[in-house]
């Protein structure tokens, strides 16, 4: 009888995420109640708060299943990624954009609600994504190695620096309706910038 | 060097000539903000209402909407308010430092002390920067200007100086350590980093974005 209701249990999650996803895509995060994510669900409102516990956690849990497709993508695609070191970080960052620009209002609710003061501690916010930072940390050491970054260069340093600039072109998207490529083309100038103080 | 004309918000300029009616609503709308940031400080922008902010400005909620449409414009109007303020400590800052990079630092240092002490509210402000209107985000933008351009005008200097090459578009830099500031924000509010660490860190950023922009020697 346990797996019966664990399948059940299961069922509800998987339909709760996907309406939950599509609704915060369509109408934004504020405006997406749990009883709205239920209704279209075709779930109980109770039934959602056991599995979840809150509207953030659901969001969190959104997130983290997309970035499994994102980072299946990724791990086949890295070792084909050619150019120089500064040419494969763009690499990274743009195929990041083209995928979070499918759902950009989402990836932009994610965002704001990784500054909440009050995050549950199951909910995983915007920024701890340790395996987009291991890329391009791999990345980095990669080009220490082929002679192309300068070897006392603070690689978690450039990281951050990187990163930061990432995360904030996304205010293109949220204010001036940018897409993917626009974001790109901003931030491959940034990654240049920021390589050509690091040059060997 | 772009000069442009600032708007300031802050509360001791005011127009000269004012009728009673004016000044009356002048004192109202004053009394709302204060009464707002204290609440926005203490419980946060989703936890402050207008419902609570009237009644610690001593006001019915009629008379919060009257002098701002809703609790956005409400916030982003303090916002305004704090970054207009900022203008003079950043400016001072700056003025005793040896070097470019330094008066840089500096600036962002004195944004970083005086925020804080209201951190929520810049966590606020920054998580609505994600989900504002155009009209809105084009308001802020506005009240923005003057800040961003202290940044812009040290790096023209540097480069007028010779302390810096020209090989990168200077607004281009100036948006990527504008960028740095912001999410320099973020270990204060969650790691709870004090304000000379905070500057430290971005100091060390800064740096590696300057270093592209070092004049080589010849």
């Amino acid at each position: 009888m346990a797996g019966v209701r664990e399948t059940q249990k299961q069922g509800t999650r998987r339909k709760v995420l996907e309406a939950a996803r599509d609704l915060f895509n369509e109408i934004g995060y504020e405006e997406s109640t749990i009883r709205a994510i239920a209704e279209r669900a075709g779930v109980s409102v109770g039934s959602v708060f056991t599995t979840f516990a809150s509207k953030a956690d659901v969001l969190s849990q959104v997130m983290d299943d997309r970035v499994e497709a994102l980072y299946a993508e990724l791990d086949r695609v890295t070792r084909h990624l050619r150019g120089t070191t500064c040419d494969r970080v763009c690499s990274v960052f743009a195929i990041h954009y083209d995928f979070e620009c499918r759902r950009v209002k989402l990836f932009l609710a994610h965002i704001a609600a990784s500054f909440s003061p009050s995050l549950d501690a199951s909910t995983i916010p915007y920024g701890r994504n340790s395996r987009f930072k291991g890329m391009l940390i791999d990345l980095l050491a990669d080009g220490v190695e082929r002679g192309e970054v300068r070897a006392d260069a603070d690689l978690e340093l450039v990281l951050d620096t990187l990163m930061a600039s990432y995360a904030w072109n996304y205010r293109l998207a949220a204010q001036q309706a940018a897409d993917a490529t626009a974001m790109t083309t901003i931030m491959e100038r940034q990654v240049r910038l920021i390589f050509d103080g690091l040059k060997a | 060097m772009n000069h442009i004309p600032m708007r300031m918000h802050a509360p001791s300029i005011r127009p000269q000539k004012l009728t009673r009616r004016a000044i009356a609503k002048q004192q109202t709308r004053e009394k709302v903000l204060q009464a707002a940031r204290e609440m926005f400080v203490e419980r946060g922008y989703e936890g402050a209402t207008i419902r609570d902010i009237a009644r610690a400005a001593g006001m019915s909620t009629g008379a919060v909407f009257a002098s701002f449409a809703d609790k956005p414009e409400l916030f982003d109007a303090i916002l305004s308010d704090d970054f207009a303020a900022l203008l003079a400590p950043m400016r001072a800052a700056a003025s005793m430092a040896p070097t470019d990079r330094e008066a840089l630092v500096a600036k962002f240092g004195a944004a970083y002390r005086a925020h804080g002490a209201q951190l929520p509210l810049i966590q606020a402000a920054l998580a609505a920067s994600w989900t504002r209107t155009p009209e809105a985000e084009k308001l802020r933008r506005e009240a923005m200007r003057p800040i961003r351009s202290l940044v812009t005008e040290v790096l023209e200097r540097a480069v007028e100086r010779g302390e810096l090459a020209t090989r990168f578009d200077l607004r281009l830099v100036s948006d990527v350590i504008w960028d740095l500031y912001l999410a320099g924000y973020r270990p204060a509010a969650f790691e709870g980093l004090p304000v000379e660490a905070q500057t430290a860190r971005l100091a060390e950023r800064i740096d590696l974005v300057l270093a592209s922009l070092k004049v080589q020697a010849a």
